[in-house]
């Protein structure tokens, strides 16, 4: 609350004074002094004087007075209260260089009011000036120099003064950005000393320099010589005649002079002795100089005693001192065409043009003498470099001169040797090398006598031929550069064809890059071979225009997809590298790069893959077990072979031949048995002739041969209607079976007349459980033989006796294995045919199985006849007759094992059941 | 020529008036202080430094003047420049002089020379001609104080100006245009040979002045023997 009064108050205490602007414009106090300047580091106090006035009207007195510097109000301890009216403040050491400082008031002890400002300024004081110099330009003005000193942070006035001790001339006033010099307009007069002095002066003080006295033509600087011209001696071409106009100064003052020369292309300048231009003059002849050489001059002065300062260069002129005769013989060469035609040879004399500071002039021509022996000789004169003569296969001296305005040069003189002639003696330790941006050729000279050395070079190149340039040297020569404007990266030839008094020696040849560079493209690298765990690389060699340096290896980098790269070093001399330590059958990464001494270059990558196995691996393992397998074979055939007698015996059982049967011989139809031995002749027409198939139906009444027709016919149903009964197995059974089939020949008749009792009693039992659909013997129609087997069971005996020998056994298991092979199809063919059979059989077939079960032998033989009977008949339905003969071998092999093996003994236990039905 | 006969006649007197005074010269003071001789030839060399200039100035002058003052061969009567000092004097009066005197009428002319060409800058139309004029005027001050240094320097006393005969170039009703261009004409011819005689006047003098040195080390040689 308090403090919101007091603004209140504050507020109406302005509102009120404003009314009256008097009262604001007359300030209630001062400050003294008003505008002080104070040094730097100095002290400084003001003081504040208030208005009795204000007193009053603010009720304040000094007391009330506080100071403020930059806005920041002063420490208490600063002030010195005067008197009631005035407060003085005291700054120590000032520092800042511009402060405002207020004197304030708290008006009825609490407003703030400011009473009065000043701005102190602080600075240093003018140093004194030092070093002051003039320099008087001729004809101008008159411009001194001076070391203003320390910076003064201060307004300072720098001024010129100059007097005679007579005279007072006008001051001058340095610029603000120019402290330290000041330019007279005028030029002082000469030869009257002249007073110069510097008076510095800001607001802390001022301070005059030394005085110099001196006469200003000792200060001077004369303007440059002008019109230089410069003019050649038709008498000496090695002098050189200047002129010049002098400076006006010239007239009343002595000069000395400097003379520089060069020659128009140099850059330096040579100088003309300063002792021969000491004194005034306008002309000078410059001496020593080359002939038929421009020349560029400059000329300057000054005052001749040495004091004052040179003037400017005068502008440059130039001048071409006249010719001499040329002070040297060309350079001399030549070539010999190869072509050769009889007895001339075309001979190319070549030279080279003098360097300018040889010739001494313009070359006008070029005379050329070619002496064979001593007194025939021809004279040329060509203005080319170059000349081409038919010679003959003589020897011939050649002489060259050069000439010019003023005469001609020493002859250069070669030997062109005779046709016959051989070169030798060539140079040794050929060796170039670059140097100083140069390429440089030494040698170690022969031990004859060397008039001078040739030397030849030529970029080489696959692009472009050898164009070879060349140089002479003198025959005391052994170390030199080429002369010509080589490139880098560039391979030269270099030849040094040493040359004596009767014609050339043997050249030498040597290679050199003025400066190397790395290949402009790498190697390109390719696999020569790539085995399981090693890789032939190869690549070429890089033509010679990417080669850029001579090459100092290779590197190859092979890395896998994802494994560290590895680096190869290969000298230069390789074309090819084996990459030996690989892992099979994997990606390798390869690129290679070429280095000469400068950097290499990579070459673009190169993938192979490793095989996974090594070349004739496969091969190692394939050809062993093949051959193991030939042998296995071979060994197998020839056992089987060694042992077919016993083999046979296991696969093609002894069946019985009915034929040899003992039944047939007794049985009333003996001749039957004969037409069994004898098919040909009983069935001669038709296809059948070779097939001993013979069906009688039971019921059929039908002659033979139609049965036979019939059968045919039926047959070829069978097959064009495809499908019967047999399928894949049947298929597989008709080719297995044929023997059978043709074995089984009489068996199907025998079953075939089941019923009218066949020759064999079978006793059957069940293939493979099923019911034996055979009971024929049983249900025949003689009751006789059942019977009779019953009543003499030792004949059955005598056949078990048999069977369980050699050579029955095995004709069981080949039965076995025989029909396993025919499965179920062979069961349905069987079916199929004898339904009226086998209904009336299936009821005798618990007889039949007690059979078995007491003699298992005579029932598994059974079976097996059984089988094979099923055979026979599937054989007759699907009628395979074509392959009678291999039928008719296999029957009477069949018939020879049964011959051999049958025992007889059972055959008339068949016949005594009575079987049999004669046809 | 007669300045030839002049010069070998002013070093044989110079010589002889060295050989006469040479037991009475205080070789100490001599070596000691520089003396006259190098202020002498400082004048001499301004002299040339002044012809040189007056040279350009009067040819920039007369042709400010127009022709006929500017034509080469324009030689008029001496008209009604009886005030300007003369410079020609006769060969034998010259030789005679004695180096007070000499001095004395080098310093007198020029002063009055310099009041007339001071008055002749006031009437000069161009700035360059003014500022030239001007820069020459200087040149002559600078001229007049070397004669009096050489003249202090010798011990001579400077000539007092006569009072009222400040010169004041004020151009009287009597003289017309040409007069007065006339009057210009002649002061810078008369200037010009006023340089050319002190020229010689101060080649005399120093003439004179050099041999001393040379006596002084031909008195210590002849003391030494």
């Amino acid at each position: 609350m308090l403090t919101l009064w007091t603004r209140v108050v504050q507020a109406a205490f302005i509102f009120l004074t404003t009314e009256s602007i008097g009262v604001l414009l007359d300030p209630c106090g001062h400050i003294s002094p008003e505008s002080p300047v104070v040094q730097l580091g100095s002290n400084f106090t003001a003081v504040c004087v208030l208005k009795e006035k204000c007193m009053d009207n603010f009720a304040v007195n000094a007391d009330n007075i506080f100071w403020k510097t930059n806005h920041a109000i002063v420490p208490k301890e600063q002030y010195t209260v005067i008197n009631r009216t005035a407060s003085s403040v005291t700054f120590r050491d000032v520092s800042s260089l511009n402060t405002q400082l207020t004197c304030n008031i708290y008006a009825f002890g609490q407003i703030e009011q400011n009473v009065y400002g000043i701005t102190i300024i602080s600075g240093l004081p003018p140093e004194k000036p030092k070093n002051l110099n003039c320099i008087v330009n001729e004809e101008k003005n008159m411009m001194c120099q001076w070391d203003p000193g320390r910076k003064t942070y201060l307004e300072t006035n720098y001024t010129l003064k100059s007097e005679w001790a007579t005279e007072k001339f006008a001051d001058c006033k340095a610029q603000r950005d120019t402290p330290n010099s000041c330019t007279l307009d005028y030029s002082p007069v000469y030869f009257v000393n002249i007073e110069v002095w510097v008076e510095a002066e800001n607001a802390l003080g001022n301070i005059t320099s030394d005085h110099i006295n001196f006469d200003p033509i000792d200060k001077v600087k004369p303007n440059p010589p002008h019109n230089l011209s410069v003019r050649s001696s038709e008498e000496l071409s090695s002098i050189l005649k200047l002129a010049w106009i002098n400076p006006s100064i010239k007239s009343f003052l002595r000069l000395k002079y400097s003379i520089q020369y060069r020659t128009k292309d140099a850059s330096t300048w040579s100088q003309i002795p300063p002792e021969d231009t000491s004194s005034t003059r306008s002309s000078f002849t410059v001496q020593d100089l080359k002939p038929f050489t421009e020349y560029v001059f400059r000329i300057r002065c000054m005052k001749e005693d040495g004091k004052g300062f040179w003037s400017d260069w005068s502008e440059e002129a130039s001048g071409i001192t006249y010719e001499a005769r040329p002070s040297k013989e060309p350079s001399f060469w030549y070539k010999i065409d190869p072509s050769h035609t009889h007895g001339y040879r075309p001979v190319k004399l070549i030279w080279k043009t003098l360097p300018p500071f040889e010739a001494n002039g313009k070359i006008l021509d070029y005379e050329v003498t070619l002496t064979r022996w001593k007194s025939h000789f021809q004279n040329y004169r060509v203005n080319d470099t170059k000349l081409t003569v038919n010679l003959t296969n003589d020897r011939y001296i050649a002489t060259l001169t050069a000439r010019n305005l003023v005469g001609r040069s020493d002859a250069s003189v070669l030997t062109i040797p005779a046709c016959d002639f051989r070169a030798a003696h060539p140079v040794m330790d050929l060796k170039a090398f670059p140097k100083d941006n140069k390429l440089w050729v030494e040698w170690t000279a022969p031990t004859e006598s060397v008039n001078k050395y040739i030397l030849e070079w030529c970029v080489l190149s696959d692009k472009s031929p050898c164009i070879p340039d060349w140089q002479q040297e003198d025959g005391t020569v052994h170390l030199t550069y080429l002369r010509g404007n080589l490139m880098e990266s560039k391979c030269y030839l270099i030849t040094v064809t040493p040359v004596y008094a009767d014609g050339p020696g043997s050249p030498e040849s040597v290679r050199a890059y003025l400066k190397q560079a790395a290949p402009s493209k790498g190697p390109t690298v390719r696999t020569k071979k790539v085995g399981k765990n090693e890789a032939v690389l190869e690549w070429d060699q890089l033509p010679v225009d990417v080669q850029n340096g001579f090459i100092r290896n290779y590197t190859i980098l092979y890395k896998t997809a994802f494994g560290n790269e590895t680096a190869v070093n290969v000298d230069s001399s390789h074309t090819e590298y084996t990459l030996s330590s690989l892992t099979s059958d994997t990606l390798y990464m390869v690129r290679m790069a070429a280095y000469t001494d400068e950097g290499g270059m990579y070459g673009p990558d190169f993938t192979f893959t490793t095989p996974k196995f090594a070349q004739g691996e496969i091969e190692a393992i394939v050809v062993p077990v093949c051959l193991a397998f030939l042998l296995t074979t071979l060994l197998g055939v020839l056992f089987c072979f060694n042992k077919r007698d016993l083999i046979k015996k296991h696969i093609w059982p002894n069946v019985p031949d009915p034929s040899k049967s003992h039944i047939a011989q007794w049985s009333p139809h003996t001749p039957l048995r004969h037409n069994f031995n004898s098919k040909d002749q009983m069935y001669s027409d038709g296809n059948f002739t070779d097939v001993s198939v013979v069906e009688i139906e039971v019921n059929d009444k039908k002659p033979f041969p139609e049965d036979l027709k019939s059968m045919d016919l039926f047959k070829k149903e069978k097959n064009s209607t495809e499908g019967h009964s047999s399928g894949i197995g049947g298929s597989s059974c008709m080719s297995s079976s044929r023997p059978s089939i043709s074995s089984g020949d009489e068996n199907e008749s025998g079953q075939n007349t089941l019923s009218t009792v066949q020759y064999s009693t079978v006793v059957h039992s069940g293939y493979r459980h099923q019911v034996p659909p055979v009971q024929v013997f049983s249900r025949s129609e003689s009751t006789q033989p059942l019977l009779d087997s019953e009543e003499r069971p030792e004949d059955l005996q005598l056949v078990d006796n048999v069977d369980s020998g050699d050579g029955v056994l095995p004709r069981q298991q080949y039965f076995k294995q025989n029909c396993s092979q025919h499965e179920t199809s062979q069961d349905i063919s069987h079916f199929e045919r004898p339904k009226q059979v086998s209904s009336v059989n299936e009821e005798d077939f618990v007889r039949l199985k007690q059979q078995q079960i007491s003699d298992h032998i005579s029932q598994s033989c059974g079976s097996e006849q059984m089988k094979m009977f099923q055979e026979i008949s599937t054989a007759a339905v699907f009628g395979p007759g074509t392959e009678g003969e291999v039928e008719r071998f296999e029957t009477v092999e069949m018939e020879a094992a049964i011959d051999e093996g049958m025992p007889k003994s059972y055959l008339p236990q068949t016949v005594r059941q009575g079987g049999y039905v004669p046809q | 020529m007669d300045l030839r006969a002049g010069d070998s006649w002013g070093l044989l007197a110079c010589l002889c008036t060295v050989l006469w005074h040479l037991p009475a010269v205080p070789a100490l003071n001599r070596t000691g202080d520089p003396g006259p001789g190098p202020s002498i030839q400082k004048t001499y060399d301004l002299t040339r430094y002044l012809e040189h200039q007056l040279r350009s100035l009067a040819g920039t002058y007369l042709n400010y003047l127009g022709p006929p003052f500017n034509e080469p061969d324009f030689n008029p009567p001496r008209l009604g420049a009886e005030t300007l000092p003369r410079a020609t004097v006769d060969p034998d009066v010259w030789r005679s002089l004695n180096d007070k005197l000499r001095l004395t009428q080098n310093y007198e002319a020029y002063s009055h020379l310099l009041c007339y060409l001071r008055g002749l800058n006031r009437q000069a139309a161009t700035a360059e001609l003014r500022r030239s004029l001007a820069h020459f005027c200087t040149s002559l001050q600078g001229l007049l104080g070397s004669i009096a240094g050489v003249m202090a320097a010798l011990g001579y006393p400077l000539p007092q100006p006569l009072p009222g005969t400040e010169p004041t170039w004020a151009p009287g009703p009597a003289h017309s245009n040409f007069l007065q261009k006339m009057d210009d004409f002649w002061l810078l011819k008369e200037l010009q040979t006023w340089l050319w005689r002190s020229a010689k006047d101060f080649n005399r003098l120093k003439k004179k002045m050099q041999p001393s040195a040379a006596a002084v080390t031909l008195r210590l040689e002849a003391h030494g023997f």
